[in-house]
């Protein structure tokens, strides 16, 4: 009997382009739901379209009205102090929750899951259940300085353009906080019990242990976790358009607020479009360049 | 045999349902509707489909928020427009006119005198429902879109009276500043009710030609009769007249405001109105006054703030019959009349005005619009709308005191100038 020799693969399956085949379906959904979307978005960026009359070309007018219309620029000081606010009351406030919360002692997971809660709540309602709380004349919290007689503390937080921000930034903290600190947790647990127990027998202290140990091993999460803070802070749209929409006068609009009340609320798609692109630009720039300066120190060395 | 005949049969009525179903026409009207107005709407819709069972209707019903930013411009987007949409008069209708959306009604106007059922004042030039003569908006609703609501028992705990000037006003503002309650509470998150509340205003004080130019883009704001509006602001702001949270509160929690008593006027239109059953307090009771007279000089000096709302037939609908046959139908007397009941407003036709149980408010504010000397819309239906939200964000700078009128009305015209001749 003869046998049969190795099959040498000849055509599709031997060039390899069978391959495209199989990936076919994923590039059709990637094209028509990505790539045709964001051609769309770059073409209407270059015409008047209003939604209603006929687009006309107007070139790269729509791009450079963006950088004389000084809200719009306004909208990224805005947005900057909120993701700086953002890496302070999410991922740090989120790292310390973790190491309070690093315990297998009973009690400890409950206060992780309450901790983590408000994580699962939509943006939507979180911003509307905070517009409640600090509405000035029957919010909780002006209500609660009133019951304590300490009435004169009372505050318009969402009204006045010092606290508007700062009031947005604390409930972002009190929404998004608990999903870093379970990052952060799992990464810790995920260290080795070994390491902290030579640290302990040369005599370093709990909080050297955080310092020497802790932070450096769990360091690759954490360039992680401020990528997501940054490029999820500079994209912020629910939490601002449910609580001020931009109010007082423009002091808490961010970008995507921005670009919304002009692309859709004022019928000015082109120039929305032209928006929306400079700020996708500006948000993968960041991100390109924050992986590319961090790369080094993701290695995490035990 | 019998086999065949019964095949025959078959076929025969599934080619005469088939027929049927082709024969049917599918209107689709897309438009906003509240609680009530979409209980009679769907009432007028069924009444309809039983008189024409040929046509059924397909709603597409919005938010008003929804239906003004989204809603109407992806229906009209779509694959399969609307027949009749909902629309406000002025300029969207213009808009509309210009692209080609709107179908021109004044033929269908003319027959069965169906023109002569309206108020006839809804077919002047500034009535918003016409463009060059020619009629493309049936209207189904007028009203005032400002008027001051105030607490009737706070103004007389008071002692103070309706103010028939601006220096009346300015002293029962600082009145009621002194008792510790909120003057004029204003719910201005989206800003158009102060928009429209200093429109009014600016429109009394602006030559109405130099009111137009800076509006269209052809002339500044900077000029005498905009820094006086904006001074009154001012003035009012320092007065301690507006409530500290009125850019984030938004119209309903500014009415709300109103209601409970803790504000005794509020800026704002019709929709104010509420059934006594819907006020908690049982002893509450408001009025309304018009703008009080700021300048007897001006031609405007009186004006009341106004506009209508109504359905457009889509110049592209494969069924303009049908659609002007159903706006026919819901025009008239008798299914007007069930709009009032249930809803309480005034109908821009006639005869269903006519021994109508009107609520004592919504007649009030209709008097006001019959009797008013000139009717003035709202820049954000008589302008581009980036002009005019620009122009109500310079408003609220002065309204907050974040801004001095000259610095406003600066910012106002750099910002125009820099986005360049606006055309939507």
């Amino acid at each position: 009997m003869r046998r049969k020799s190795p099959e040498r693969r000849t055509g599709l399956v031997g060039s390899g382009a069978v391959n495209v085949l199989f990936a076919a379906p994923a590039l059709l959904l990637f094209g028509t739901f990505v790539l045709w979307p964001l051609g769309a978005s770059v073409s209407f960026a270059l015409t008047n379209w209003d939604g209603y009359n006929v687009p006309h070309w107007i070139g790269f007018d729509n791009f450079t009205r963006a950088f004389r219309d000084l809200s719009y620029l306004w909208s990224y000081a805005h947005v900057t102090i909120y993701v700086l606010a953002t890496l302070l009351f999410e991922v740090t406030f989120g790292l310390f929750a973790a190491l309070l919360m690093n315990s297998s002692k009973p009690g400890y997971s409950l206060f992780r899951t309450l901790f983590f809660s408000p994580v699962v709540l939509s943006w939507t309602a979180a911003g509307l259940l905070w517009t409640f709380v600090l509405d000035y004349r029957t919010g909780l919290v002006n209500a609660t300085l009133r019951a304590l007689g300490l009435g004169s503390l009372a505050h318009p937080w969402l009204s006045d353009p010092v606290t508007a921000l700062i009031a947005l930034s604390l409930v972002s903290g009190w929404k998004y906080s608990g999903f870093y600190m379970i990052i952060f947790f799992a990464a810790i647990r995920r260290i080795p019990q070994d390491v902290y127990e030579a640290a302990t027998i040369d005599g370093a202290s709990t909080w050297q242990q955080v310092i020497s140990i802790t932070v450096p091993l769990i360091r690759s999460n954490a360039l992680v976790c401020v990528l997501f803070a940054v490029t999820g802070g500079y994209s912020a749209f629910d939490l601002f358009f449910t609580m001020t929409n931009g109010q007082p006068n423009g002091a808490t609009d961010v970008p995507v607020t921005w670009i919304l009340k002009q692309g859709i609320a004022q019928n000015q798609i082109g120039y929305g479009a032209a928006l929306t692109l400079i700020l996708v630009v500006i948000i993968a720039g960041i991100a390109a360049i924050y992986s590319r300066s961090t790369d080094r120190l993701r290695v995490t060395q035990y | 045999m019998k086999l065949f005949a019964l095949a025959a049969v078959s076929i025969a009525s599934l080619m005469a349902a088939s027929s049927a179903a082709w024969a049917q026409t599918e209107l689709r009207i897309a438009h906003q509707a509240g609680t009530e107005s979409a209980k009679v709407m769907d009432e007028v819709v069924a009444d309809f489909e039983k008189l024409h069972p040929d046509i059924s209707i397909k709603q597409l019903v919005f938010s008003s928020a929804d239906y003004e930013n989204t809603g109407l411009v992806t229906q009209l987007q779509s694959s399969t427009p609307p027949d009749i949409y909902f629309q406000w008069a002025g300029y969207p209708v213009e808009r509309d006119v210009k692209t080609g959306t709107a179908f021109d009604l004044t033929g269908a106007m003319a027959t069965d005198g169906w023109k002569e059922t309206f108020q006839p004042g809804l077919w002047t030039a500034g009535s918003g429902t016409t463009v060059d003569g020619h009629i493309y908006l049936v209207p189904t609703s007028v009203g005032v879109d400002v008027t001051l609501w105030y607490n009737t028992k706070l103004f007389k705990k008071l002692n103070l009276d309706t103010p028939k000037t601006w220096a009346d006003l300015m002293t029962d503002v600082k009145a009621i500043a002194a008792s510790g309650v909120t003057p004029i509470v204003i719910g201005n998150k989206e800003q158009w009710p102060l928009g429209n509340w200093i429109s009014q205003i600016a429109s009394r004080l602006v030559p109405p030609a130099d009111y137009e130019a800076a509006f269209n883009q052809d002339g500044p704001f900077k000029i005498p009769g905009f820094q006086h509006a904006f001074q009154l602001l001012k003035d009012l702001h320092d007065a301690g007249a507006f409530n500290i949270d009125m850019a984030t509160l938004d119209q309903d929690q500014g009415m709300a405001t109103f209601f409970q008593s803790a504000a005794a006027i509020d800026p704002i239109g019709w929709w104010l109105v509420r059934p006594k059953d819907q006020i908690s307090d049982p002893d509450f009771d408001y009025a309304q006054f018009n703008t009080p007279i700021i300048d007897d000089t001006t031609s405007n000096k009186d004006n009341v703030s106004g506009s209508g709302e109504g359905f457009i037939v889509n110049a592209h609908s494969e069924h303009k019959d049908a659609a002007i046959a159903f706006l026919k139908f819901m025009t008239s007397a008798e299914n007007q009349a069930k709009w009032i009941a249930a809803t309480g407003q005034s109908s821009p036709v006639i005869a269903a005005n006519v021994g109508a149980n009107l609520d004592p408010h919504v007649a009030e504010i209709a008097t006001l619009m019959n009797t008013a000397s000139s009717l003035t819309a709202p820049p954000d239906t008589s302008y581009p709308l980036p002009v005019a939200r620009t122009f109500y964000q310079a408003a609220a700078y002065v309204a907050s005191g974040d801004k001095s009128p000259d610095d406003a009305l600066d910012w106002l015209d750099a910002t125009l100038k820099s986005m360049g001749k606006q055309t939507n």
